[in-house]
C-alpha cells in the first residue's frame, strides 16, 4: 500500500507540473500585474521597476520557474491587493473553508446514503418520488438562491413572527462577535452555509446512489443471498450496500474537491471569510499572486481526492489490489 | 481628489420614509432621532458592505471609503471635518484644533495652526507640530503616497513652538482647497510612532495607536471592532464597542438586518436594496437622500470615434430619456429626475445645477446636429459618414446591476436616435487600472465621487491631466478631453484664492463643459441609511464621512 501511494504521489507530479504552468499562463494572460501601477505619478520608473522585481521581462516558461521554484519552498509571493504575504492569507483563509468542507462533506454522505438506499429499496414508492422530486429540486436550484431562500425561511421568518431578540440559525460568519470555538454558537452560525452546500450535494449523490444499489439489487448473487434465505436487512448492508458504495465513493472523493465552486458562493453569502470570498476579493482586483496559490491548492485538492477514493476502493472490494 | 471609485456613496433629494419611522430632508439632513437619552453602555453591530484593503491611509491600498468611513475618522485626528449644516456641507475645524486656522493669502500662502492643548495621542504624548511636521513630509516624499494633492507646493512646515503648525507654500504656489490638508484621506500621524520607521509595514494591518474617539482592531475577514480610547480629551463614546461586521452581499445583508444580526446599515444603492426598502422594513428606520457627494455619468473618450465630434456627442445626449433612467433606478424611492452638472451637490456652490438641464430626449435635434455634421442615414437607420457607421462601445463594471440596467435601458433608444450601441462590461480592475487609463475605451459609465468637499473638476477635465509623459502617466483626465476654454474656468477653482472667483469660474466651466457635452451626467445616488429601533442618537447621513461620522454619540437601548 505504501509502495503504491509513494509511486501514485510521484506520478501527480507531471499533472501538478502541467496544471500549475496551464494555470500561471492563463492568469499571466487574464490579469496585467502591472495594472495599479500604470497611472502612478511616477509610473514610467515604477513600471521599469516592478516589470522588473516580478520577473516580467522574461518569457512566460521562465516566469513559471521562476514562481514555482519559490511555491514549493513555501514562498506564495506578495499580494497585490493587501500587500501580505499570500501564504499567510492562505493559512487564514483556509481554515474556514476547510470546516465548511469538512461538515458539509460529512452531512452530503450520510443523508446521501440514507435517501439513496431508502429510494432504491422502495423503489416506486411515494417515499421514493418525493426524494426523487427533492433532489431535482436541489440539482436545478443554484447554491446562491437556495441560501438566499434559505436565510429567509429559516432566519429572517422565525425571527419577525416570533419577535426574538436573536435568529435561532445566523447567517453573518462562523462565530458571534467576540466568540470563538467549538460551541452551540458556533454550529448556530454552521448549520446554514453547511446545508447550502449539502442540498446540491446531496441532490446529486442520493441519485447516484440509488442507481448504483438498484444495479447491485438486481445482481444474481443478491437473488441467490435472498433465496439461500438471508435476511432482507443483512442483504442490504452487507451485500448491495457494500458493493454500490465502490461508485459511490468514486462520484463523492471527486465532487468534494469541486464543493469548492460552492464554497465561493456559499463564504460571499454567509461572510465567512475563506478560500472562496478570497477568491473573489483576489480576482476582483485582479490579485495574481493569490489566484495562482488558489488555483495550484485547488489541483492539489482534486489529485489527493482522487487518491483517496483509490484507496476507498481497496477498503470496501478485497477483490481490488492496489499494484 | 475627484476620483473614479467604484461607488459606494451618493445623493438625492427627496427623502421619502420607509418602515416604522423616517427621515428628513438635506444634505446631511437634521438628527432624526431624539439625542436626549442616549445610555451609556452596549454593543452596536454594523453591516460595512466592503473590507478594506489596508489601513495604511496614505498608502495606495487604502483606497477604501468603507475604510476611511469605519476607523479612520474614528482614530485619527483631522485638522478640518466635513460637516452638515442644516441643507448645506462645510468645512469645520476638527477636535484637535484650538479653532480655526489663520489663513493668509499673500504674499505667499500660509495657514497657521493652534493645536487643542488638551489634544493627546492615546499613550499620553501630547499631538504636536511635530506630528503635523511628519505627515506632511510623509506626503510630500514619502513612499507609497496615494495621493500627493495640495501638499507638492509646501515650502515648509515650521513650528513656533509644539502647539502651533505654520504650513507655508511655495512662492507663486497655491492651494484653493488648503482645509483639505492634514484632512480627510489623510488626518494626522504620531511623529514619536513612526518616525524613522516603515509607516506602511505599522499600519497597514492595523494599528494600536489613536487620536480619536476609538481604538479600531481590525479581525481581518471578519469585522473592524471599535472600542472607546480612554485618553481622548473630548465627549467620550457612548458605547462600549462598535462592530462593523462585514458584510458584501447586499441581499444577505438585508436579511441579517431583518433577523436582527445587524443593528445598522449603510447600502449601496442597489436595485435589490431600492426593492428592499419598498416592501417594507420593521421596526426600522430609513433615510435617503440625494444631496451626496457622487454623480454616476456617461463618460466619453474625446479622442476616440465617433466622440472626437462636438456634434455627436450632443445628438447622444439629445438621444437619451436621463430622466427615465433615474426614474426606472430611484423612482420608487422619489428619486426621479437627472442630474444637471457633473460636480456633486457638495460642491454645488461652485457648479451651475441646471448645467445639462437642456439634454433632453429629443430626436429631431438628434437630426439637426448630425445632418449638420456631415452624416447620413444608412439603410439600417444607423447614422454614416464617410463610410464609418455611428457605431461604439460602452464598457462599465459587469458585477454592478445599476450600471448594466442603465446600459440596456441607454441600448434602444440610441439606436431609435441612429446610434448602434454595443455593451462589453469588465471588471473594476480592468476598467479603472488598464481601459480608462490607456484610453481604450470609447464611453464608459462610472461614479465620480468626492473624499472632501474641494470642488473642481480640473484633474479629471484639464488637458494637462490627459495621461502622458509629462504627468507620468498618472493624469487622470481619462476623457482624453481638451477644451482650452474650460481649463481656464477648472484651474481658476483649483488654483484661485477668491471664493467668489472659484464659484463664477466653477459655473462656467459646467456650462463649457455641457455645451461640449464632455460628459453626460445621469444618477443622482441616493445615500441610504437603514437602522433598528434599538438604535438611539443623532443618527443622519454625512455625504463625505458617511453615515458613521458621529457614532461616538450613538447609543443602544439596553
Amino acid at each position: 500500500m505504501l509502495r503504491y501511494l509513494v509511486r501514485r504521489l510521484l506520478g501527480s507530479i507531471p499533472v501538478l507540473l502541467v496544471a500549475s504552468f496551464i494555470t500561471f499562463w492563463l492568469v499571466r494572460r487574464a490579469v496585467d500585474p502591472l495594472a495599479k501601477f500604470r497611472h502612478d505619478r511616477d509610473s514610467a520608473r515604477v513600471l521599469a521597476e516592478q516589470r522588473k522585481a516580478l520577473g516580467l521581462d522574461h518569457p512566460v516558461i521562465v516566469q513559471w520557474w521562476n514562481w514555482l521554484t519559490h511555491f514549493v519552498r513555501g514562498d506564495l509571493g506578495t499580494s497585490t491587493r493587501t500587500r501580505d504575504p499570500v501564504s499567510g492569507m492562505i493559512q487564514h483563509a483556509l481554515w474556514p473553508t476547510l470546516q465548511l468542507m469538512f461538515w458539509a462533506t460529512i452531512v452530503s454522505v450520510v443523508v446521501a446514503l440514507l435517501l439513496g438506499t431508502y429510494s432504491a429499496v422502495k423503489q416506486y414508492s411515494a417515499g421514493d418520488y418525493a426524494v426523487t422530486g427533492l433532489s431535482y429540486l436541489g440539482l436545478a436550484m443554484p447554491d446562491f438562491w437556495f441560501a438566499l431562500i434559505a436565510i429567509a425561511v429559516l432566519v429572517t421568518l422565525p425571527t419577525v413572527w416570533f419577535h426574538l431578540n436573536q435568529p435561532i440559525l445566523y447567517s453573518v460568519g462562523l462565530h458571534s462577535p467576540g466568540d470563538s470555538g467549538l460551541n452551540l454558537d458556533y454550529f448556530r452560525h454552521l448549520a446554514l452555509p453547511v446545508l447550502t452546500l449539502t442540498f446540491g450535494a446531496v441532490a446529486s449523490w442520493s441519485r447516484f446512489h440509488r442507481a448504483s444499489m438498484l444495479e447491485v439489487l438486481n445482481a444474481d448473487y443478491v437473488r441467490t443471498a435472498r433465496a439461500k434465505g438471508v435476511p432482507g436487512h443483512q442483504v442490504i448492508t452487507r451485500h448491495v450496500l457494500r458493493n454500490a458504495l465502490i461508485p459511490f465513493t468514486t462520484v463523492t472523493a471527486l465532487d468534494t474537491a469541486f464543493l469548492v465552486s460552492g464554497v465561493i458562493i456559499t463564504e460571499r453569502i454567509f461572510s465567512i471569510a475563506g478560500m472562496g470570498q478570497g477568491f473573489l476579493s483576489a480576482l476582483g482586483a485582479g490579485d495574481a499572486p493569490f489566484l495562482l496559490a488558489w488555483f495550484v491548492i485547488g489541483a492539489v485538492a482534486v489529485i489527493g481526492m482522487n487518491l483517496l477514493a483509490d484507496v476507498g476502493y481497496v477498503a470496501l472490494d478485497p477483490r481490488i489490489r492496489l499494484s | 481628489m475627484f476620483g473614479a471609485l467604484v461607488m459606494l456613496t451618493a445623493l438625492s433629494l427627496t427623502l421619502a420614509a420607509c418602515g416604522s419611522k423616517t427621515s428628513t430632508t438635506g444634505a446631511g439632513a437634521e438628527p432624526t432621532t431624539a439625542v436626549a437619552a442616549v445610555p451609556n453602555g452596549g454593543t452596536l453591530v454594523v453591516g460595512a458592505e466592503q473590507e478594506p484593503d489596508c489601513l495604511d491611509w496614505l498608502g495606495q491600498c487604502a483606497g477604501s471609503v468603507w475604510g476611511t468611513w469605519i476607523a479612520q475618522i474614528e482614530t485619527q485626528p483631522m485638522a478640518f471635518r466635513s460637516v452638515v449644516d442644516g441643507n448645506d456641507i462645510k468645512w469645520e475645524p476638527g477636535a484637535v484644533l484650538a479653532g480655526e486656522p489663520k489663513f493668509v493669502a499673500a504674499p505667499v500662502e500660509t495657514i497657521t495652526y493652534n493645536i487643542n492643548p488638551a489634544a493627546v495621542w492615546s499613550d499620553g504624548v501630547a499631538i504636536t507640530c511635530a506630528d503635523f511636521q511628519y505627515t506632511a513630509a510623509q506626503q510630500q516624499s514619502g513612499p507609497d503616497i496615494y495621493d500627493r494633492t495640495g501638499y507638492v507646493d509646501i515650502d515648509k512646515v515650521s513650528c513656533p513652538t509644539p502647539k502651533t503648525v505654520v504650513v507655508t507654500y511655495k512662492s507663486g504656489k497655491t492651494f484653493a482647497g488648503w482645509q483639505a490638508l492634514f484632512s480627510s484621506g489623510v488626518g494626522i500621524l504620531p511623529s514619536h510612532l513612526l518616525k524613522g520607521k516603515d509607516r506602511d509595514k505599522l499600519m497597514k494591518d492595523g494599528y494600536t495607536w489613536s487620536g480619536g474617539p476609538w481604538f479600531a482592531k481590525w479581525n481581518k475577514g471578519q469585522n473592524i471592532t471599535l472600542t472607546p480610547n480612554p485618553n481622548y480629551w473630548g465627549a467620550k463614546p457612548h458605547l462600549d464597542k462598535v462592530v462593523f461586521q462585514f458584510e458584501t452581499d447586499t441581499s444577505a445583508e438585508f436579511e441579517a438586518f431583518k433577523s436582527g444580526q445587524v443593528d445598522a446599515i449603510y447600502p449601496q444603492p442597489q436595485l435589490d436594496v431600492v426593492d428592499a426598502i419598498t416592501q417594507g422594513l420593521p421596526d426600522a428606520h430609513s433615510e435617503y437622500q440625494s444631496k451626496t457627494a457622487s454623480v454616476e455619468s456617461l463618460y466619453f473618450n474625446l479622442s476616440k470615434f465617433p466622440f472626437n465630434s462636438k456634434a455627436v456627442r450632443q445628438a447622444v445626449g439629445y438621444s437619451i430619456d436621463r430622466d427615465a433612467i433615474v426614474n426606472k433606478l430611484f423612482g420608487p424611492l422619489g428619486v426621479t429626475k437627472a442630474v444637471n452638472s457633473l460636480n456633486p451637490f457638495v460642491v454645488k456652490d461652485y457648479s451651475d445645477p441646471n448645467a445639462w438641464a437642456g439634454y433632453h430626449l429629443d430626436l429631431s435635434k438628434v437630426s439637426s446636429l448630425m445632418t449638420a455634421d456631415g452624416w447620413t442615414k444608412g439603410s439600417d437607420g444607423i447614422w454614416v459618414k464617410n463610410g464609418q457607421r455611428a457605431a461604439f462601445t460602452v464598457v462599465t463594471t459587469a458585477d454592478n446591476q445599476r450600471r448594466v440596467l442603465t446600459e440596456e435601458v441607454m441600448q434602444p433608444e440610441l439606436k431609435a436616435a441612429g446610434f448602434d450601441m454595443t455593451i462589453k462590461n469588465t471588471s473594476a480592475d480592468n476598467l479603472f487600472g488598464v481601459m480608462l487609463p490607456g484610453g481604450d475605451y470609447q464611453a464608459t459609465i462610472y461614479t465620480a465621487s468626492l473624499t472632501g468637499i474641494t470642488p473642481g473638476l480640473c484633474s479629471v477635465f484639464c488637458t494637462e491631466n490627459i495621461p502622458g509623459p509629462a504627468n507620468d502617466n498618472s493624469g487622470q483626465n481619462w476623457s482624453w478631453a481638451s477644451i482650452p476654454a474650460a481649463d481656464t474656468q477648472m484651474r481658476i477653482v483649483d488654483t484661485s484664492l477668491d471664493d467668489s472667483a472659484r464659484r463664477a469660474a466653477g459655473a462656467k466651466a459646467d456650462d463649457i463643459l455641457a455645451d461640449n457635452n464632455a460628459a453626460l451626467p445621469l444618477d443622482p445616488l441616493p445615500d441610504i441609511l437603514i437602522w433598528s429601533n434599538k438604535v438611539v442618537g443623532p443618527i443622519s447621513d454625512n455625504p463625505v464621512e458617511g453615515m458613521f461620522w458621529n457614532i461616538d454619540q450613538w447609543g443602544v437601548k439596553q
